[in-house]
């Protein structure tokens, strides 16, 4: 998956228009970020191939921490 | 006299709407997790979504379920408020009366517990009698959690029994020694089992099935439990979701009624009109015969326990119905209460098959192997549901279980005969094509009534028809059958129903009404009669009842209350035609008629003569009916 795409996709799961992410975000002020969102994320990543645990996302406190636990791809300038 | 005259329901579009993929059978359980906030938004914009407050009380934390649920419960064409317990605060919220709670008044209380949530195992080498009180003391645990929620909240409770834990300290004695944990949990899965069979307002959610269908290991996962105290995967969380949005809306009586199936390849093998009946794939001898026998026997299970069964196949109708005289057909002719084979469109003939049995298209499930058919129905007609059953019969039944279509709370005796009724109402619409006349046709089928206040033996029925009602159903209140028992032992509260029986066979328990006194007046709060008895002037015998129950309480005037939803405009004017009047006053969305009672009253039903209720089980409740409204006419 590529940071656009995960960002897309963050967007969707929390219903916000596309492209709305740029990635430095704080998570807990993103509006709409609860526990089901925790598990959106994981559901999404695990869609991507990534193993991740929910221990590992509880941990994150920014876009950029999950874009790091999702290993995107990052897309040339 | 004026007569009330009902458009079939057939060509009434209701609406242009069709559920999410990702949320119809086979589930996309990851695309329903990511996009869980789009498939909301986009269920939100059906009309006419029914409101219901759903308070969960968990054992275990409820924010995932409670946002699965909220989607299913939208899928279902219904919007649920939710309030959600503290984390294991199931009991307590109940114990102490949380105000919140209390205030909160929910209409369900969805009760999510596991077995995490039992509080005393037996130790090992317990004896049976040692065990048994500790499921007693279970039981009075949860009981009296229960009896608090129906007494003072008056809510219908779906509780969970138990899964299974994921470890069994004592390996595979764990299920047959008496203090093994598995044989205790099933233990108490019995008793809530038992319970519910004597509790009409209280629905095992069973997630020991579920928990078995999804796969004990996908079913929990301690990662989970351990980081967020969700004691079902997220994964699994879909599935009960599902599951109780099923309970949920067979509560609200939003369950299908009827399952129209194509015929080639779809309930045999082969195309009878090229291959013969003889040469149909059919039968245990064949792998893919055997399949289609069994698909047959699920069809027929459905049929037994009150699912009306209808054909719709592109065929010679001669052929068609030879299929069912293969000796391996498990359905027989008999079963199916319409039979369309022709080579009209399907969609046509669906709609003809929904004005012959006289339902809605949103009541119909349409089975069909070909896709270029399921396609052309599922555009042409969104209200009927289209399974995506594929191409091998081997799957067919799983396919449409899975989907829930036809869950129900209860089954009653009326629901076994339902097939029955169908069927004869074909044979009356014959025998209208043979008359010609209404009129004579009405005076022919010689139809008798019986007309009286609410029995107990009837209770579950009635809360049954008020609760399917659509078009017929004047206000579209929703009762629990507590609502409806407490109706019949009100003294201010008037209460009828009405059973038609006629020359073809008896149509069973199809109409009731309740009011509620004020003064030296009746206001008619719930009126619903099914559609199976629309054009028979069954209303007119009620009506007559109706007023004669008024005058013998020494009512004055009889108040209507009329209010609009999307499939109820056919009574619209019902009221009038009854020679009520308009109240001005009265806001478009709740109308309201008057009529004031005349001493000479003179009766509107014609061809139908009452009955008295003479041989039934006597009510508890007080007998709102006077001897009067009982005598024959």
């Amino acid at each position: 998956m590529t940071r656009k795409e995960f960002l897309l996709g963050i967007d969707e799961l929390l219903g916000l228009p596309a492209g709305t992410l740029r990635g430095n975000e704080k998570l807990e002020e993103l509006k709409n970020w609860d526990s089901t969102s925790l598990i959106s994320v994981i559901a999404m990543i695990d869609s991507s191939g990534v193993r991740i645990s929910p221990r590992q996302i509880v941990g994150c406190s920014t876009v950029a921490d999950l874009l790091q636990l999702a290993q995107v791809e990052t897309e040339p300038a | 006299m004026t007569q009330l005259r009902f458009a079939l329901t057939a060509d009434t579009k209701t609406f242009q709407f069709e559920i999410p993929k990702a949320l119809r059978t086979p589930l996309d359980v990851p695309a329903i997790l990511r996009k869980r906030q789009s498939l909301r938004t986009e269920l939100l914009k059906q009309p006419n979504l029914m409101p219901a407050r759903v308070a969960i009380l968990g054992g275990s934390t409820t924010a995932e379920v409670r946002s699965m649920l909220d989607l299913f419960l939208l899928a279902q064409g219904i919007k649920a408020e939710f309030y959600e317990s503290g984390y294991n605060r199931y009991s307590e919220d109940v114990a102490l009366e949380n105000p919140d709670l209390w205030k909160f008044k929910p209409d369900i209380v969805f009760i999510h517990t596991g077995w995490q949530n039992v509080s005393q195992f037996p130790e090992i080498l317990e004896s049976e009698e040692q065990v048994e009180t500790r499921v007693r003391s279970e039981m009075k645990r949860f009981e009296s959690m229960w009896e608090k929620i129906h007494s003072a909240l008056g809510a219908v409770i779906v509780q969970n029994n138990f899964d299974l834990p994921p470890l069994r300290p004592l390996g595979n004695l764990d299920a047959s020694a008496a203090f093994g944990h598995s044989n205790f949990l099933l233990r108490l899965n019995a008793e809530f089992a038992k319970y519910a069979r004597s509790h009409s307002r209280f629905f095992v959610n069973d997630i020991l099935y579920l928990s078995a269908q999804v796969g004990l290991e996908a079913w929990s996962d301690p990662i989970y439990w351990y980081n967020f105290h969700m004691a079902v995967s997220p994964t699994a969380s879909v599935a009960l979701a599902q599951n109780v949005a099923a309970i949920v809306k067979s509560v609200y009586g939003k369950s299908k009624k009827c399952l129209v199936l194509d015929l080639d390849n779809t309930l045999w093998g082969g195309i009878i009109g090229d291959d013969g009946v003889q040469n149909l794939i059919l039968g245990r001898d064949h792998p893919v015969g055997e399949a289609f026998v069994n698909f047959q026997h699920y069809v027929k299970d459905l049929q037994k326990r009150g699912v009306i069964l209808a054909v719709c196949s592109k065929n010679d109708p001669e052929n068609a119905r030879e299929g069912f005289s293969h000796p391996d057909s498990v359905l027989k002719l008999e079963d199916f209460s319409a039979f369309r084979a022709n080579w009209e469109s399907k969609p046509e003939s669906l709609r003809a098959i929904a004005s012959e049995l006289n339902i809605g298209l949103d009541s119909m499930v349409f089975v069909d192997d070909n896709p270029a058919e399921r396609a052309l129905v599922a555009e042409q007609l969104p209200e009927v549901a289209v399974p995506e059953i594929g191409a091998d019969v081997a799957y067919f039944a799983q396919i449409i279980e899975r989907e829930h279509y036809f869950e129900v709370s209860q089954i009653v005796p009326d629901d076994l005969a339902r097939s029955e009724y169908y069927k004869s109402n074909l044979q009356r619409n014959i025998s209208l094509s043979e008359v010609g006349n209404y009129d004579d046709f009405l005076a022919s089928l010689a139809m008798s009534a019986e007309i009286a206040a609410f029995s107990p033996v009837y209770f579950e029925r009635i809360t049954q028809l008020i609760n399917k009602t659509n078009q017929f159903n004047l206000t579209t209140k929703r009762l629990t059958s507590a609502e409806v028992e407490s109706a019949a032992s009100d003294p201010d509260c008037l209460t009828l129903y009405g059973r038609l029986a006629d020359r073809f066979g008896d149509n069973g328990l199809v109409t009731a009404l309740i009011g509620r006194v004020s003064g030296d007046a009746l206001e008619v709060n719930v009126w619903v009669m099914s559609c199976r008895v629309f054009q028979r002037e069954m209303e007119f015998a009620m009506f007559d009842a109706l007023v004669e129950e008024c005058q013998a309480r020494g009512l004055r005037t009889i108040v209507g209350v009329y209010i609009p939803s999307k499939k109820n405009a056919i009574v619209a004017d019902f009221y009038r035609s009854l020679g009520f009047t308009p109240v001005e006053s009265s806001p478009q969305d709740r109308r309201l008629w008057k009529l004031a009672i005349q001493r000479d009253f003179s009766a509107r039903s014609r061809f139908i003569r009452r009955t008295a209720a003479t041989s039934l089980p006597q009510a508890s409740a007080p007998v709102a009916t006077s001897s009067r409204a009982l005598e024959t006419s």
